[in-house]
């Protein structure tokens, strides 16, 4: 079975039109105004999921599905997350259970409906069911069995909080799987950005599940090397490829001052890759590189310094990819940013926008012992070149 | 599709009487998925635009190489704001779903959603704002942006009366009811244009 990885477009604009759905329902329940902020697709195979579940408590909802669509859908808010979503509520933790089975039931119902007008069939949905479940629990039944799970995350931004859910739906239901396979995709692709005809960019399904090792063996290959760069122990935090329209990247970054470094890769995919810290963490980071104490907290040395630690970071990122596909990609020199964490972004983002609208998006943080800093990593690959070695790894 | 107009609408401005267009127009015609929120701030994201006839401010953040324009017909009180990504959507597939990408047929989209609600093309102004060099990796996107916008709208007439672009620094904007656009960098500095 083969995707097409552009189609995971097509699943994320019915994923966005229900987060849309999603925040209407909640303004008009609460009275305060929510936007989508930033939604995301992405593939997680079982193993990364019960991983990643492990220790988390949600709530949520889950619905089972008939018609255009077989299985179930849950959507699940942190238990943390929660509090936010109740604090928005009026009468709000007296009412827990029925406000959020409201909001699950309004959330998911926006989705689905996005998928029926798509299929062309209604999809029936069984009554909601709240949960509250410890670790990987809350996912649908056979989610950690089979080949993965497709997950769609959605964050709205609210005046005071931000809120963040998750949709998660099998890929084993009939017209999901056409969709994704690439069956149903040239319909949806064929008025958006199909260019170039689909094929370029179908992958087998299999090798889905190499998207969360790019993701994990880079990230972890970075830390190694700032370990051993440092003599500081340091962690991999969270890593996940995600599947996110380019245009919202930036938002993703936010408008806080950011400082780091950004690179072009050459080989097999190209693209780019930006690592940005905070301005507290980027100075906490330098500083403690540096060997004496510096005037400006942001100066020539402390740049030299997050370019020489963006160098290891990034060697250690593009290895780990390198050895996954088998392929050679190599790195420009690091480039120093420091200004609103979007604008650093934004021309990398309109370079790749040239040739595609969506891109992967590896999130991961990695923390350095002793230190209080934290950086994301953003790896934006060539989605066409991405595919093509992934689809190369497929046939060795 | 007739959408019937809701009776409460305070915030339509007292030059929305006279035609229809102005009469069906939202006090915020938004494409792509901006949105108002309690302040009557409307958040125009990358690759889209928005149309304000009320108070409401647009607000546009993370500008660098990207740019913003800026159109007003202060007889009208229409305002739009439009964050553009690349100059050219010329023979690109999406520039017709998401024609906000684009310098070209974001403005062309913008001068249209303002003349629907109710501004006059031939009185529009111009402020403009980003299209920053923000790396050396990336090939002069910025200046490009800038340079596009200059062409699309001397083509259809409407002067930039004042532009804050180039150079290497991003940009938050904020374009007020009064047709100023205020321009914030990442050091926090403010001036308005």
């Amino acid at each position: 079975m083969r995707v097409d990885v552009r189609a995971l477009g097509a699943c994320n604009r019915l994923a966005e039109r229900g987060a849309k759905q999603a925040a209407g329902a909640l303004s008009d329940l609460t009275g305060t105004d929510l936007a989508v902020e930033v939604t995301g697709a992405s593939v997680a195979s079982g193993e990364d999921l019960a991983e990643s579940f492990a220790g988390r408590e949600s709530i949520g909802v889950s619905v089972g599905l008939r018609g255009g669509l077989d299985g179930e859908a849950v959507l699940a808010f942190d238990a943390v997350n929660a509090d936010a979503l109740l604090s928005l509520l009026p009468g709000g933790q007296s009412m827990e259970r029925s406000a959020v089975t409201e909001v699950g039931n309004i959330a998911l119902g926006g989705f689905l409906d996005g998928w029926a007008n798509y299929l062309g069939k209604a999809i029936d949905m069984s009554p909601p069911r709240y949960f509250e479940a410890d670790g990987a629990a809350v996912l649908p039944d056979g989610a950690l069995a089979g080949d993965g799970v497709f997950l769609f995350e959605s964050r709205l931004d609210a005046t005071t909080t931000d809120l963040d859910f998750s949709i998660y739906m099998l890929p084993d239901s009939g017209p999901f799987r056409d969709l994704i396979v690439g069956k149903t995709a040239p319909a949806v692709t064929a008025g958006g950005e199909a260019d170039g005809g689909t094929t370029s960019t179908a992958v087998p399904y299999e090798s889905l599940s190499t998207f969360s090792s790019l993701a994990k063996r880079g990230s972890a290959n970075a830390a190694d090397n700032i370990s051993m760069m440092t003599g500081l122990e340091t962690s991999v935090d969270v890593s996940r490829l995600r599947f996110v329209p380019l245009a919202d990247v930036p938002a993703e970054v936010g408008t806080e001052p950011h400082a780091g470094t950004v690179f072009e890769l050459q080989g097999e995919p190209s693209g780019y890759l930006a690592i940005l810290f905070e301005e507290s963490s980027a100075a906490a980071v330098a500083d403690a590189m540096l060997p004496m104490e510096t005037d400006e907290p942001l100066g020539e040395m402390a740049q030299n310094a997050l370019c020489e630690l963006g160098n290891v970071m990034t060697s250690g990122f593009i290895d780990g990819w390198a050895n996954v596909l088998g392929t050679t990609i190599s790195h420009s020199p690091p480039e120093f940013v420091h200004d609103i964490g979007a604008s650093t972004i934004s021309p990398l983002v309109a370079k790749l926008s040239q040739r595609q609208d969506y891109g992967f998006v590896i999130d991961t943080a990695i923390q350095t012992e002793g230190i209080q800093a934290r950086c994301d990593v953003y790896a934006l690959p060539d989605e066409r070149e991405l595919a093509r070695a992934l689809d190369r790894l497929s046939e060795s | 599709m007739t959408r019937s107009l809701p009776d409460d609408r305070p915030d339509d401005p007292a030059t929305s009487t006279g035609s229809d267009a102005v009469a069906d127009a939202d006090p915020a015609t938004v494409t792509g998925g901006s949105a108002a929120d309690d302040r009557g701030r409307i958040k125009v994201g990358v690759g889209e635009l928005a149309v304000a006839t009320d108070e409401s401010t647009l607000t546009t953040s993370g500008l660098g190489s990207c740019v913003a324009v800026a159109l007003v017909d202060e007889r009208a009180g229409v305002r739009g704001l439009l964050h553009a990504m690349l100059p050219t959507g010329e023979g690109r597939p999406t520039a017709a779903s998401r024609p906000a990408k684009y310098v070209d047929t974001g403005v062309d989209t913008l001068i249209g959603a303002l003349d629907d609600a109710g501004a006059d093309p031939r009185r529009l102004e111009a402020r403009v704002a980003g299209g920053a060099e923000m790396l050396d990796l990336t090939d002069a996107v910025g200046p490009r942006n800038v340079e596009r916008v200059g062409e699309v709208l001397d083509s259809v007439g409407v002067p930039i009366v004042a532009s804050d672009v180039g150079d290497t620094v991003g940009r938050t904007v904020r374009f007020d009811p009064d047709g100023r656009l205020v321009i914030r960098a990442a050091d926090g500095f403010e001036r308005a244009i």
